[in-house]
């Protein structure tokens, strides 16, 4: 018999060693990781693909956007058309410490979190870096709508889609190492090379949710991990604020800032969240001016540039992804702690979601909302 | 530069077929392609070598033809063994299923689908190499026993079972015995007139068969029920038309690894213990799992504490070398090692583990160069750790 070391197979070309750079990319199996996939193997890179497996599907929620089974075969069907190897890789652990006990535990605590920011903040950009780190890839890539110049994090080309919200989170020095392919394309352009390429997510459907929520319904996920006499799933007032009590609730983590659904009527005027309090289990709901913020206080924050904002820099705001940047003036820094002030009022400036400081395209870095600052009442346009 | 030739360390995930396979197969995926059932010329032609290749896989475990039934392959085997084997039992008021928590998928869920069934399960333990406990198996197995299941050679760590304590243990209680031989056929000299077996699973695929075909001895006199229903096909065993030409092929296998056993255990196991040797040499503080134990001589599972199986298995890929970890799931992410953990080994021991397992691809310049590129990378790998 022949023996070698080999088989007299044609062997995958991806064994060949290399001197091109060496590239990891996530590939979620969704459209916009796939073209990043693609474009780095178009200029050359030496591309490994790569699926996180974040969490136990249980195999009953078939179409989530990510690590179902029909979305690492989708990734890896991409790699094998790509030419390029493709490996899963095994974060549940990790990502259930970062990311969802946090998600429960912010929610427990009335806050509204977005696992998201510290997906990218610890599984993408620094537990998945580990990973490139030890296969020798110099660049961590995504399908994120951002960009990267000259070590600072800039806003997606698509002002639609730019997801520099959610990204506020990573440690500067990693932008070094990132490459974000479709951060200069619109979805659009992403689509069509999608197509061009013959790439079989070209037409998939958006992921707007949160990965590991079946159905957009979070209470379960809440329902599942908190004990069954947590406060925050327990039954409480609806008061205004007052302290006039006008009802009772289900348990307030049922609740966010801004929501209207699912509130008692008979007011004079439209009422909303504006705030929920977790010491008396309290859902306090108000007329919508009460919604309104001039301020607020964020914890937790990160810089993305070198010389980060002090007392009385001029910043521009964002409190919600998409939402329109709000001129704004630091009025405190301690530490990772933050106070701003908004030039104009802000709807449903709301906890545990990020606050994100830009300068024009650059992100200069966020953190998470404590608490907003009502100032003046403003009447909504 | 000219990439060097990638390495294959994965033959316990399968082997390639050979080439006096492949040429013994090929008639019957051109002219003799009749279905043995028919009675015309056609028919009677695959007969004869589905009838030949069923002696000669009977002769491999000095067994008749009629004790030989052809499965798709191992997983079918031990689901057969185990389900088809407990359901006649509990019948007769035996209720209870011994195995052992380091036993393949194929068995130990075919157990937990006995146990929806009414079953009682009993694992056995296993001590800190790997190896089932006799001890706690004579405390298992009793009057109630429908059926034992232990593996010959576990395939992570390569340590061998106490098969034949077990069969007589086994017998005495008046059970059946069952053994997954997957990794044991062409090690481990496999013989019914030696050891007191009732059932043996056996793959096709580990031993330069095709995948998709494998080998089920039964004892005469042992009661089955079959797992499919339809023709009489083998005795309404296994009905289905056979898979003449990967029955063929198997065949041929079984006798190539019979005769070739002694030798290719001594050139394994000198090429295993010169890589594991040179391995532990550069990177003393590795954990060779089932070392103590007797050992089968084509795996090394060895664990370098402060890295992960799934970084390693990335990057001895990329460098060209192919092997794997502990068992993977449907989507290929690694998932902790059933068996390491039943060993008791520390879970960040037990997810640093890397599985080499050797074969017909291997030579001693495979293993030299294994024995360099390792631990370069487990340093680099160490380093990063250290860093972070």
């Amino acid at each position: 018999m022949n023996r070698s070391c080999v088989s007299d197979t044609e062997l995958p070309s991806s064994l060949g060693a290399s001197t091109r750079t060496r590239v990891l990319v996530a590939m979620s199996g969704g459209v916009d990781s796939s073209v990043a996939a693609a474009l780095l193997v178009r200029q050359g890179y030496d591309v490994v693909g790569v699926t996180m497996k974040l969490f136990h599907d249980g195999g009953d929620v078939p179409d989530r956007p990510c690590c179902s089974l029909d979305s690492v075969n989708d990734a890896r069907r991409v790699a094998e058309s790509l030419g390029i190897p493709h490996y899963v890789l095994n974060l549940q652990d990790a990502f259930g410490h970062d990311v969802l006990q946090d998600f429960v535990a912010e929610y427990a605590a009335g806050r509204t979190p977005i696992p998201c920011v510290r997906c990218n903040t610890f599984t993408k950009f620094r537990d998945l870096l580990h990973k490139a780190d030890a296969i020798d890839a110099a660049y961590i890539a995504t399908g994120h709508y951002a960009r990267v110049a000259d070590g600072r994090l800039l806003r997606g080309r698509d002002d639609n889609k730019d997801q520099t919200y959610f990204l506020w989170g990573i440690e500067r020095a990693v932008l070094e190492r990132m490459i974000l392919p479709v951060g200069e394309m619109t979805k659009a352009e992403t689509r069509a090379v999608a197509r061009e390429l013959g790439l079989l997510t070209a037409e998939k459907a958006e992921s707007q949710e949160i990965c590991f929520v079946p159905d957009g319904d979070y209470v379960k996920v809440l329902e599942r991990e908190l004990p069954a006499d947590a406060p925050a799933l327990a039954p409480g007032p609806i008061v205004t604020s007052d302290g006039t009590v006008v009802g009772t609730h289900d348990g307030f983590a049922r609740f966010t800032v801004g929501q209207r659904r699912r509130l008692p009527g008979g007011s004079s005027e439209p009422m909303f969240v504006v705030a929920l309090r977790p010491a008396d289990r309290a859902v306090v709901i108000g007329p919508r001016e009460e919604l309104l913020g001039r301020g607020l206080v964020a914890r937790g924050v990160n810089w993305l540039v070198a010389e980060a904002p002090a007392a009385g820099s001029a910043v521009q705001v964002r409190i919600r992804h998409r939402s329109r940047l709000v001129p704004g003036t630091v009025l405190r820094v301690d530490g990772t702690e933050i106070e701003v002030a908004l030039d104009e009022a802000v709807n449903a400036i709301t906890p545990g979601q990020s606050v994100v400081f830009y300068d024009g395209d650059v992100v200069l870095g966020g953190g998470v909302i404590e608490m907003s600052r009502r100032g003046l009442p403003v009447m909504a346009a | 530069m000219p990439s060097p030739a990638p390495i294959y360390l994965d033959h316990a995930a399968t082997t390639p077929v050979r080439q006096e396979v492949l040429d013994a197969m090929t008639p019957f995926y051109g002219p003799r392609f009749g279905n043995p059932s028919s009675t015309h010329r056609w028919g009677r032609e695959a007969r004869a070598a589905l009838d030949e290749a069923r002696e000669r896989a009977a002769q491999c475990f000095g067994a008749a033809p009629d004790e030989v039934c052809f499965t798709s392959g191992g997983t079918e085997g031990d689901n057969l063994a185990v389900l088809g084997g407990w359901r006649v039992l509990r019948a007769k008021g035996r209720k209870a299923l011994v195995s052992s928590p380091i036993e393949h998928k194929a068995v130990l869920q075919s157990v937990h689908q006995a146990a929806k069934e009414g079953a009682e399960e009993r694992l056995v333990k296993v001590d800190a190499t790997g190896t089932v406990s006799l001890d706690d198996a004579r405390a298992k197995i009793d009057a109630d026993t429908a059926l034992v299941s232990v593996m010959w050679i576990n395939n992570e760590t390569g340590v061998i079972q106490p098969i034949e304590e077990l069969a007589a243990l086994t017998k005495a209680a008046g059970a059946i015995f069952h053994t997954d031989a997957v990794q044991a056929f062409g090690k481990i000299d496999i013989d019914a007139r030696k050891v007191p077996f009732d059932f043996v699973s056996v793959s096709g695929h580990k031993i330069g068969a095709p995948k998709g075909i494998g080998a089920f001895y039964i004892r005469r006199g042992t009661p089955l029920e079959p797992l499919f229903f339809g023709g009489s096909q083998d005795r309404g065993r296994r009905p289905g038309t056979e898979n003449v030409a990967a029955a063929v092929g198997l065949a041929r296998a079984m006798e190539l690894a019979v005769e070739e056993r002694e030798a290719h255990w001594a050139e394994l196991s000198a090429m295993r213990d010169r890589l594991e040797a040179a391995l532990v040499a550069r990177i003393p503080d590795a954990v060779v799992h089932g070392r103590g134990a007797k050992r089968a001589p084509h795996v090394l599972n060895i664990s370098v504490p402060g890295t992960d199986s799934e970084s390693m298995l990335m990057a001895l890929d990329l460098a060209g070398v192919a092997c794997s970890s502990g068992s993977a799931c449907q989507s290929g992410s690694i998932t902790p090692s059933h068996v390491l953990s039943a060993m008791g080994v520390r879970a960040d021991v037990a997810n640093a583990a890397i599985r080499m397992s050797l074969g017909s691809l291997t030579t001693e310049d495979c293993i030299d160069r294994v024995a360099e590129l390792f631990p370069a990378l487990i340093a680099k790998a160490r380093g990063l750790a250290g860093a972070a």
